[in-house]
């Protein structure tokens, strides 16, 4: 299977470099073009970062330095990102939804808001499912939110506030009641399920060994549309609780950028995640492959998600 | 003579009290629900703080603080420290490190100029040649 | 599970020249930079992963074993010779480490130090080889509750190193669990005490804390004492006797029932994620301590109080591959890098690694057992490297530490920030160790103090509030009477302890 997508990947990148408009090389940075990580260092976000940053410099020339600027899922990074002259040569890289939560909740403690960057492009969207261990008496949000109310309660471990909203939400739809158990991330999520001290929880990756090898299934899907993985799973909206998540990975830089620099590196971006290297890293950590949106798109993304977050939030 | 627990011991009972009456009331935001509410730790440790300050000022040890002296240096180190970094915020690493390397070497007695110099000189190059050449990794 | 013909094909793999060559490289990489104050064993690994990126996978996993490893070993190294251990874990080596330094055997000490480690990671990598699934599985039994029972029992093992006023010590351990209250909140992900500053969110950066509390507040103790009176870092007269320049095997033999002991309390906590090398190194050093028929020679150059403290620590780091490897699950930030690489090398750990990559695992396992010799060999060498350089003038190490420290944190944390937060803590380790209080109990309140909160927080949603509910857990309840027992038991000691000391 590997060898197949890689042949794949290739092939796609072939194309790409034939159909791609040569763009004019005529901007470069004047020194270190650095790539801020919003996350520390061994998550999938920096390890996505990493090897973006290492495409880039072989496909560009420029030297890309990569760092790690953790705190508040990206919030310290883009104060800091925001708070600097433009023309700095810095990008930042995150995650939307932990950005868009704290700007909803404590948008009045933030020194930025969507406005105060130049978007440059979105690298992946993560997936996030409600699975379960296999010996779950139940397979899908209907039943298990039967289970929950014969069982009085069930406990469920959650990962990050909008998958707490999202239980809230079934909470208050179905009349159910739910046990939220927080984790440290989705590996301990995946901790909780097999050690049996949570039936469900959600994974955003952490999970396909495991459903590879049968030992959890998936629940429902926690994003807009179905899991690409896994297409006959419903989604909460579609079991008739209306609330998702888009978690996207995305690149930006302070606003006021010169727009022939956002140009090169927005193109430097589009060029490097083609590459079969890229596109292997992306299939591990997301399970998808990698989806640029562009300058605009990004935006969009970025003011698209705000609005949904302000509703999943109820503000 | 006064034991040094005495003073000590005041201070946490003032920081216990000001931490779970002025502190946390003001720097942890209020939730409602849940199981774990997000002041009941730091407020119990708050007063945990506060009661064995207070004890401490009751029933002290003999402990005394070794010599005036030395904690006066070793403040003056910690501002010169202070300073240092406060410069390299502004002007960076590489002007800065030289110098401070300087003054402390200076302040702790070395008056050898091969080990003023090689302190001065060749451990910043050293460590600028490691950290942007051999790691590319950039300075502070 | 997996057959004998990919086992050997494995360690086939791994047993070559050219893997050896990395391995090698990784152990003097390691063990240099472990060194180097400031710096310490996981920067090693994170500056060493993007060398790697254009590797086949197993030279470049067995380059990052050899640096993991060689960083073990090299960790220990300033702990020992300056009194400035870089991670908390290496804090227990100084206890007895730098004092047997001190009295002019600082080869001694270091000796020690290696074969102790290297021990205690032989004996983990031998259980992780042989018995890693059903370890594994039982590490999953563990629930918040049961690790809520089992950080109690830590706690309570502390107990053993409070020293002579109980009431110090809980000041110190309540001033580590509020600093380490700072950030978001367990369950509610509300920002806490961070005062406006986002960097603060995640809580405040380990290595900031880490080498503030306990290497720059040394420093800035030691420099004071210098002052105007410049001598070397170590003094050690060429007259020096043989036997104080190496450890004999009769000495290495008498700590065989302490590194044992070490080295299953590092394999049993390295099992299970999040507890730390840096209680599995100080519960060694405190039951070694209390079990000994001489406690008051601890403290002082004991040669038992090294090998406790570093067969724990690195019997972490085998055993934390436990959890990794069997269910992808990182136990400590070096796991979590670990993982960021085999994941760059299309390794993905998880129930299925052992099947699907069997060949490579094995691989792994012949590149650690190569890199425990490689770390032995290498570090013969190294330590006389080293024990050379702290000769030099108190004046140069201190300054060059210094801004290795600053260098160090600020490539570790983000930046000058890091730094800042380093500098308060360098200040507050100083004044708490002036007046007394312990600073190993602080770090070791604030490294447990995130964990023993969730885990609170976990096992309450679990029981609905209701913590009675803990009972019904035989593990928990044998650990909590296990508490109990070890607190009073080791406050006994104690008292027993200080009774000789004053009679003496």
């Amino acid at each position: 299977m590997k060898l197949k997508s890689r042949i794949l990947a290739l092939g796609a990148s072939a194309l790409m470099a034939l159909s791609a408009p040569v763009f004019a090389e005529d901007w470069a940075p004047d020194g270190p073009l650095t790539i801020q990580i919003g996350f520390g260092a061994g998550g999938s976000t920096d390890t996505m970062g990493r090897v973006l940053g290492k495409v880039m410099k072989d496909n560009t020339g420029w030297n890309v330095v990569v760092e790690n600027k953790p705190g508040g899922g990206g919030v310290a990074m883009f104060t800091g990102l925001s708070q600097m002259p433009p023309n700095r040569n810095i990008v930042g890289m995150g995650v939307s939804i932990p950005v868009l939560v704290q700007l909803v909740n404590r948008g009045d403690q933030l020194p930025f808001d969507v406005d105060s960057f130049d978007y440059l492009g979105t690298v992946a969207k993560a997936e996030l499912a409600l699975v379960a261990s296999k010996d779950a008496p139940f397979d899908n949000l209907e039943e298990m939110v039967a289970h929950a109310k014969e069982q009085g309660t069930l406990a469920v471990a959650t990962m990050a506030p909008p998958q707490v909203l999202v239980m809230k939400q079934t909470e208050a739809k179905t009349g159910a009641s739910f046990n939220l158990v927080t984790a440290d991330g989705g590996a301990e999520v995946m901790k909780l399920i097999l050690g049996g001290q949570v039936l469900a929880g959600f994974g955003s990756g952490e999970q396909y060994p495991y459903l590879e090898s049968g030992d959890m299934k998936v629940i429902a899907g926690a994003n807009q549309s179905r899991l690409s993985y896994a297409p006959d799973v419903k989604t909460f909206t579609e079991s008739g609780v209306p609330a998702y998540v888009d978690p996207v990975f995305f690149l930006a830089m302070t606003g006021g950028t010169d727009p022939e620099a956002i140009k090169a590196i927005s193109a430097a971006i589009d060029e490097a995640i083609t590459a079969p290297e890229f596109v292997e890293i992306v299939r591990n950590a997301v399970k998808g492959d990698p989806i640029n949106m562009g300058v605009e798109g990004t935006k969009q993304m970025m003011v698209d998600g705000l609005a949904n977050a302000k509703v999943l939030f109820g503000k | 003579m006064v034991s040094a627990d005495r003073i000590s011991g005041i201070f946490f009972l003032l920081l216990g009290l000001a931490m779970y009456f002025v502190v946390n009331p003001a720097h942890i935001e209020a939730v409602e629900g849940g199981s774990l509410n997000p002041k009941t730790v730091p407020d119990i440790i708050s007063l945990i703080l506060a009661l064995c300050g207070g004890l401490l000022v009751l029933k002290p040890t003999t402990h005394q603080v070794a010599n005036l002296q030395n904690i006066l240096r070793t403040a003056g180190y910690s501002l010169l420290l202070v300073a240092g970094l406060f410069a390299m915020s502004r002007f960076g690493f590489e002007y800065v490190a030289p110098l401070l390397a300087f003054a402390i070497m200076w302040f702790i007695g070395e008056r050898r100029p091969f080990w003023l110099a090689f302190g001065a000189v060749g451990m910043p190059a050293l460590i600028w040649f490691l950290v942007t050449q051999a790691l590319g990794r950039a300075l502070p | 599970m997996v057959d004998f013909a990919t086992i050997l094909a494995g360690f086939g793999d791994a047993f070559t020249p050219f893997n050896l060559m990395f391995v090698l490289f990784g152990v003097l990489l390691g063990q240099f930079v472990g060194a180097v104050p400031g710096i310490g064993p996981i920067m090693a690994m994170a500056i060493a992963i993007p060398f790697t990126f254009g590797l086949d996978p197993l030279p470049a996993i067995a380059f990052l074993v050899g640096v993991n490893k060689g960083g073990l070993v090299g960790g220990a190294v300033p702990a020992i010779l300056m009194n400035t251990p870089g991670t908390p874990d290496a804090a227990a080596t100084a206890l007895d480490g730098h004092p047997l330094a001190k009295q002019g055997k600082p080869l001694k000490a270091t000796k020690m130090a290696l074969f102790s480690s290297v021990t205690g990671d032989l004996f983990s990598d031998i259980v992780l080889i042989t018995v890693s699934a059903p370890l594994a599985i039982m590490a999953l039994k563990m629930g918040p509750i049961e690790v809520v029972a089992l950080m109690i029992f830590a706690f309570s093992i502390l107990a053993g190193l409070i020293g002579n006023s109980l009431i110090k010590g809980i000041i110190a351990a309540a001033l580590g669990l509020l600093v380490a209250s700072v950030g978001q909140d367990p369950e509610h992900y509300t920002p806490r005490l961070i005062f406006g500053y986002w960097d603060l969110f995640d809580g405040l950066p380990l290595p900031s804390v880490a080498i503030g509390m306990l290497a720059i507040s040394e420093i800035l103790r030691r420099m004071s004492l210098a002052h105007g009176n410049v001598k070397s870092g170590i003094i050690t007269d060429g007259s020096q006797k043989p036997e104080d320049r190496r450890v004999s095997w009769a000495e290495y033999w008498a700590c065989r029932y302490t590194m044992l002991r070490g080295a299953t309390i590092g394999t049993i906590l390295g099992a299970l994620p999040g507890i730390g090398s840096t209680a599995a190194a100080f519960m060694s050093y405190a039951m070694t301590k209390a079990g000994s028929k001489d406690p008051t020679s601890f403290g002082k150059g004991n040669l038992q109080g090294i090998a406790a403290s570093e067969s724990a620590n690195s019997a972490v780091v085998g055993a934390n591959l436990i959890p990794l490897l069997t269910l992808g699950i990182p136990g400590s930030v070096g796991a979590a890098l670990i993982i960021s690489a085999f994941m760059i090398h299309g390794m993905q750990p998880g129930p299925l690694l052992f099947e699907q990559q069997g060949r490579l695992v094995y691989g792994l396992f012949g590149a650690m057992l190569m890199a425990n010799f490689v770390n032995l060999w290498v570090g013969q060498l190294g330590l006389r490297f080293w024990t050379k350089v702290v000769s030099a003038p108190e004046s140069i190490i201190f300054s060059a530490a210094l801004l290795l420290c600053i260098v160090g944190v600020s490539m570790a944390t983000s930046g000058l920030f890091g730094v800042a937060i380093m500098l308060i803590f360098a200040i507050v380790g100083y004044l708490m160790s002036t007046f007394g209080y312990s600073l190993v109990i602080f770090i070791i309140a604030f490294f447990l103090g995130p964990r023993f909160e969730k885990s609170i927080a976990q096992s309450l949603a679990l029981t609905n509030g209701d913590l009675t509910q803990m009972l019904k857990s035989p593990v928990a309840v044998a650990l909590l009477l296990l508490s109990v027992v070890s607190f009073f038991w080791f406050l006994r000691k104690n008292a027993q302890a200080e009774a000789l000391e004053k009679k003496s």
